[in-house]
């Protein structure tokens, strides 16, 4: 275990004076929880000379409804989610991934961004917010820009944002009346523990036919993946527990896993049949309640 | 840099490095001694302590990064009904053999019982999730968690 490097830390009262800071200083990262950064930096050498702490912005700090979207800024921790209502009744796949990560003391640190902009391929909060069909909203100084919530990974631990910008909120369409999702998991316990493979499936239903059918999974890939072909099959179907099976086994093809010191691909491959079917179904049957 | 924050209560200003945790400022500059030092990197939770009454690791959080705020360890809370409470249950009940993850064990079950009196067990182990204990086996410590909430609420 390393010492942590020599950097100096600064604390923005406001987004202005943060992107200030990101755009004027060398080698200035942004911090906001630590939970993945401070151990990080225990472990390999980051070439960090400033952190700028996120955590004393106001502004980046809400879960608000904004006409047909919910939005959630980027420093809302994992047990802001966990206890905001809104998030539990309309995006349960999001409220259930948050409430599956870490310990409380992670979760009352960790962050939505964080979480996003970590990178990991095994991130939990990734999977629910592809399948919400979520945007990231990324600032600089002199711009403002929506992502799709895929295009803040950019490989392993790598996020696509230049130095000067930070991810500020995520949003997604709030879901209507009649949709369900849904988030499982694996990982080696039941609490404080990463994913060997985790899954989030969304699903809209119109007369018991799928109208909207959207599954992803994480640590399966360098990012979380969507799996655009299992859902195109789901389009315009009548659900059945035969064709979610059928679909799931799909998904285990379509993965790329690794091996690792955590789990095999070979592992990952029937993880991903599995957690694909347990989600699947249980987005549906919340689709009917 | 000069750093203002409120601990167990009290407003202090301290010198702290930029790159310093909370954790080796509390231990190695306040004297603060409760507060553990075992993974050092937020799996063990013997570093745990309140800021801004929730429990959270000290060796996770840099210390520039509690100014304002207020930092709770086992010694401000000792006195403290619901801990008193705790603290006494831990001891009747065999909740402590090393003694090392106490601290941090008392400080995550004195977060529940604030905010949930009557907790069921799962509630009170998903509680201590980010507490690892390698003596005792939780069970004493669940039980020590149920028993003080009983007693806080005068069925015990």
């Amino acid at each position: 275990m390393r010492p942590l490097p020599r950097f100096r830390v600064h604390r923005p009262e406001s987004l202005e004076e943060a992107l200030e800071l990101l755009a004027t200083l060398e080698k200035a990262k942004p911090i906001a929880g630590g939970t993945d950064l401070i151990p990080l930096m225990r472990e390999v050498e980051v070439d960090v000379k400033h952190l700028i702490d996120l955590s004393r912005i106001g502004e980046l700090n809400f879960i608000k409804e904004e006409g047909d979207y919910i939005r959630i800024g980027a420093t809302t921790t994992l047990s802001d989610l966990v206890e905001s209502e809104l998030i539990a009744s309309k995006a349960p796949t999001l409220w259930e991934a948050a409430a599956s990560m870490g310990s409380p003391q992670i979760r009352n640190r960790g962050t939505i961004g964080g979480n996003l902009c970590n990178a990991s391929p095994a991130a939990d909060l990734g999977p629910p917010l592809l399948a919400l069909e979520a945007e990231a909203e990324i600032r600089s100084l002199d711009e403002r820009r929506w992502i799709p919530i895929g295009e803040v990974f950019a490989g392993p631990k790598v996020n696509s944002l230049a130095e000067d910008e930070v991810l500020t909120s995520v949003r997604f369409k709030t879901p209507p009346q009649g949709a369900g999702s849904a988030f499982e998991k694996i990982g080696r316990r039941r609490a404080v523990t990463l994913a060997l493979v985790n899954a989030a499936a969304y699903i809209e239903l119109e007369d018991e036919i799928c109208r909207v059918a959207r599954l992803a999974l994480g640590a399966v890939a360098d990012r979380p993946l969507r799996m655009m072909e299992a859902e195109k099959r789901l389009m315009n179907k009548k659900l059945s527990e035969e064709l979610i099976e059928e679909i799931s086994a799909l998904c285990s093809r379509l993965v790329r896993p690794i091996d690792d010191v955590r789990a095999s691909a070979w592992y990952r491959r029937k993880m991903s049949r599995v957690l694909s079917r347990r989600a699947l179904l249980k987005a549906w049957r919340r689709c009917m309640v | 840099m000069i750093l203002r924050f409120r601990l167990n209560g009290e407003w202090i200003e301290c010198e702290a490095e930029h790159n310093e945790t909370l954790l080796d400022l509390l231990r190695e500059k306040l004297g603060v001694k409760s507060v553990k030092r075992g993974c050092n990197v937020g799996e063990c939770g013997a570093c745990t302590v309140l800021v801004d009454g929730e429990p959270v690791n000290s060796c996770l959080v840099l210390a520039p990064l509690v100014e304002d705020r207020s930092v709770e360890t086992l010694e401000g809370l000792r006195e403290k009904p619901i801990m008193k409470e705790l603290i006494e249950a831990f001891v009747e009940d065999g909740a402590i053999q090393c003694g090392f993850c106490t601290p941090g064990m008392l400080i995550s079950a004195y977060a529940l019982l604030s905010k949930n009196p009557k907790p069921s067990e799962e509630e009170v182990r998903r509680a201590i999730s980010g507490n690892l204990c390698r003596c005792t086996g939780y069970v004493n410590i669940v039980k020590a968690i149920l028993d003080a909430s009983e007693r806080l609420r005068g069925e015990g």
